[in-house]
């Protein structure tokens, strides 16, 4: 599987646009755009872990959308149940991803390819009917009444649409800052490597199934949080955010923006939910034009909204050179 | 001897591969093998890379015994490799491809904090090899633009960049031109002062210019050993393997 170029200027600089836009928005946005903020830097959480699952570690889960519900499930059980706070909560979630990828990643990361999709489904629809029918979480009705965290020592009300959505945006700058450093780092070159040629990394001396693991598992600890801080903006969770579509969601997502850039992933989820949104409100047959859109990135742009950035830049840069 | 092989046998089911293979390496010789398709000679040298394990025999290095060790600890240990099929990292750049081998060495691999390109030490020495193995124009330009033979040097580049003790060469001149090929053996003749090199090719001119000592494996079998004089006058090698052609 191909990435994108590595370029972690136009990284941050795509990253800049898109967060700049989302604070303007969020400001002078009223309550639903605040709240369609919040949405979007959720799923572009969730797509970044994706998206560093499938070009730091070269593996294509459909099975990702598990992560979510475990992220999901953690904070709600923990906060209802242990009376847990919220932030603290959240982070423990994050935590049960990562560790719960750990494990899983131990066992299956030896498998390449169709191989790693299949078993990464088979495992996210497992617990996708485990969820279904748990009594403990809720079955078919799931948790509902998480609350969101408490910021009052801060003078912050979570419930204020602004702050909750800025609260999430806080989270995509961590998340954000924290991958692309693991990326740009000598573990995380080595991660592309790993993607690259495999072979060749052990033949050098390189542990891969070490490297595979440390890449799903950060990813695992990633799609987590997004679970969790989904049930906090919506305030409960139902079985629904396990499905393996929600995972394939993410994929076209990554796809869509250019997979391997980190802020590709939020591009993709920032204009995937966009015109989802916009065009289920005109037309009920909007999956159509966004299966046509993902078929034509596929044949025609596989660096995705990333590859067209890069070359508008490069024309503009001719254009002033000349 | 830095590399002890000792009584190899590797059999695929019914057919036998490797019979009864003793092959040993000084340090700083350059040892051949040479050999027909299909007489084992691929197969040994994943045997001693660690990417098959054989069926009976021994493994010596710098008095490590490698059996049951597996291929990164083997690499580790210092047996470094080149293949006979380029294998590159095509997204990645010269010096990148070079600094990615070197981290595994440097206990770099697993940092997630350190910026690669930022760290002095690494790119320095990256720089080095680059020269050594004459890619300097081409270092930030990506592996898979490169052409086939600039590919080859880098196959070298990156077999060096983990600093090994011995070298294994498989074909390392495969489809190049003379001139090409030339260059390779230039490199590698540098590298023979540093390191022991394995090295298994089919073009005998390259094998003369290089080895100290060559071993001629038939149908799994090591059928001679010599120098390159008693390679060329010997009857059996010249009836086995080199035929008309090197006369």
């Amino acid at each position: 599987m191909r990435a994108v170029n590595y370029n972690p200027k136009l990284r941050l600089q795509i990253f800049l646009v898109l967060i700049i836009s989302a604070i303007v928005f969020s400001v002078f946005g009223g309550y639903f755009t605040r709240f369609f903020i919040a949405e979007i830097a959720i799923l572009s959480i969730f797509a970044m872990s994706l998206d560093f699952l499938a070009a730091r570690g070269g593996m294509v889960s459909l099975g990702h959308a598990m992560f979510l519900g475990i992220g999901a499930y953690s904070t709600a059980v923990l906060s209802i149940d242990f009376e847990i706070n919220l932030i603290l909560s959240t982070f423990l979630s994050l935590f049960i991803g990562l560790i719960t990828g750990v494990i899983l990643a131990y066992f299956i990361v030896f498998l390449d390819g169709i191989f790693f999709i299949m078993i990464t489904l088979a495992l996210g629809e497992m617990f996708n009917a485990w969820v279904f029918t748990s009594d403990l979480l809720g079955g078919s009705d799931g948790i509902s009444g998480i609350m969101r965290p408490d910021l009052s020592n801060l003078g912050l009300d979570i419930n204020n649409p602004l702050v909750f959505s800025f609260y999430t945006l806080i989270w995509v700058l961590f998340i954000y800052l924290l991958l692309a450093r693991i990326t740009d780092s000598a573990l995380g070159r080595n991660l592309d490597a790993v993607r690259q040629n495999i072979n060749r990394v052990s033949s050098l001396g390189g542990y891969t199934k070490y490297y595979k693991i440390i890449a799903f598992s950060l990813s695992s600890g990633v799609a987590a949080l997004a679970g969790s801080l989904y049930v906090q903006l919506n305030g409960f969770i139902s079985p629904e955010l396990t499905h393996w579509t929600v995972s394939g969601e993410g994929l076209i997502m990554i796809i869509v923006g250019g997979i391997g850039s980190l802020s590709g992933a939020i591009l993709g989820a920032s204009i995937v939910h966009i015109i989802q949104h916009e065009l289920s409100n005109i037309i009920n047959w909007w999956m159509l034009i966004i299966g046509t859109l993902f078929i034509l990135i596929v044949l025609f742009m596989q660096d995705g909204l990333w590859g067209l950035v890069e070359k508008i830049k490069h024309k503009l840069l001719r254009i002033n050179f000349k | 001897m830095i590399l002890d092989i000792k009584n190899i046998y590797k059999s695929f089911g019914s057919i036998e591969v490797l019979n009864d293979v003793t092959i040993s390496a000084a340090k700083n010789e350059c040892i051949g093998i040479i050999g027909p398709n299909g007489a084992g000679k691929s197969t040994l040298f994943k045997i001693i890379s660690g990417n098959l394990q054989h069926d009976s025999g021994s493994i010596t290095f710098n008095n490590n015994n490698l059996n049951n060790i597996s291929n990164e600890k083997r690499a580790r240990l210092g047996i470094g490799q080149s293949f006979q099929k380029n294998s590159l990292f095509p997204e990645m750049t010269v010096i990148e491809s070079i600094m990615i081998a070197m981290t595994h060495k440097s206990n770099l691999s697993f940092n997630f904090y350190s910026l690669m390109f930022k760290n002095k030490d690494i790119y320095n020495k990256a720089i080095e090899i680059v020269n050594q193995i004459g890619l300097k124009n081409y270092a930030e330009q990506k592996s898979e633009t490169l052409s086939y033979g600039l590919q080859r040097q880098l196959e070298l580049g990156i077999a060096i960049s983990c600093n090994p003790k011995v070298l294994l060469l498989d074909e390392p001149t495969a489809g190049m031109s003379s001139v090409e090929t030339q260059s390779i053996i230039n490199l590698i003749k540098k590298l023979s002062q540093n390191y022991s090199i394995v090295i298994v090719e089919h073009d005998m001119e390259v094998i003369y210019n290089l080895a100290n000592r060559i071993y001629v494996l038939d149908r799994g079998k090591i059928i001679f050993n010599g120098n390159v004089k008693e390679i060329k006058s010997s009857k059996l090698v010249q009836d086995r393997y080199l035929g008309q052609n090197n006369e």
